[in-house]
């Protein structure tokens, strides 16, 4: 029988739901966006304004890093959202949550280096019409949302055999 | 699994059955017959007390260790670590 679900939960799933489906529009945006510097590269610079200012395959590669950073991003949430309905169903200790976590960890990591690609290439596109200058930052929090991530995933490994135990146990 | 669960025996020698069982001693028939039917990992003194205190009867007429079995492997058993 299921145990209490408490409000965070539910508030969590809708929070989840609400940012995966911004995450899936935040990326077929980004991809409409690279198409079109592909098939009508001109007009869509001239659009942002960034015609002749700027390497077009530059941009064309920030874009591509995007939807990369998004696929990863996809990935953690749905993760994410996955572990939250076992708790629903009143079985999260399971293997399934110990890989969903290291997954995840992964994953974050994964972001992190997206992150370092469009700074470091932003600032090779850098040009004197367009002159962008971006600091490589290595983010303290997200390194430790790593670390935590792969720390919770020993700990599902640990309560899922212990789980399994229990359940033999009368 | 070498420890063998006489459970059988005894609510026959007693004239119950194990839906009476669980209703005197609250576990539920889910987990009686789990008892039963030999799939149980492990049991709780309380529960084993229970048991006992409803049967009129002592662990070791409940709980039989066959030598001669020992080694064979529940298949659930098999992935998981000593």
């Amino acid at each position: 029988m299921p145990k209490s679900y408490p409000e965070t939960l539910v508030l969590t799933r809708r929070v989840l739901a609400g940012l995966i489906a911004l995450n899936v529009l935040v990326g077929l945006f980004i991809f409409a966006l690279l198409i079109a510097t592909i098939v009508a590269a001109d007009p869509v610079m001239n659009a942002l304004g960034l015609k002749g200012a700027i390497s077009y395959m530059g941009i064309r590669a920030v874009m591509v890093m995007g939807i990369l950073g998004v696929l990863i991003t996809h990935v953690v949430l749905t993760g994410l959202r996955a572990i939250v309905e076992t708790v629903k169903h009143g079985t999260p200790f399971v293997a399934e949550n110990a890989a969903r976590l290291q997954t995840m960890g992964w994953a974050v990591l994964g972001l992190e280096a997206v992150h370092i690609a469009i700074v470091l290439i932003a600032n090779a596109i850098s040009s004197q019409q367009l002159p962008i200058n971006v600091k490589l930052e290595l983010s303290l929090t997200r390194l430790l949302v790593v670390l935590l991530l792969f720390v919770l995933a020993g700990v599902f490994e640990q309560g899922s055999r212990m789980r399994e135990d229990l359940e033999g146990t009368v | 699994m070498s420890i063998n669960v006489k459970l059988d025996d005894m609510l026959h020698s007693r004239r119950m059955t194990l839906t009476d069982l669980s209703e005197e001693i609250g576990l539920t028939l889910a987990n009686l017959s789990i008892l039963k039917t030999g799939k149980a990992r492990a049991i709780r003194f309380s529960t084993l007390e229970a048991i006992c205190a409803a049967l009129d009867c002592q662990p070791g007429d409940l709980l039989e260790f066959n030598p001669a079995q020992r080694g064979e492997t529940d298949i659930n058993e098999l992935e998981k670590p000593v």
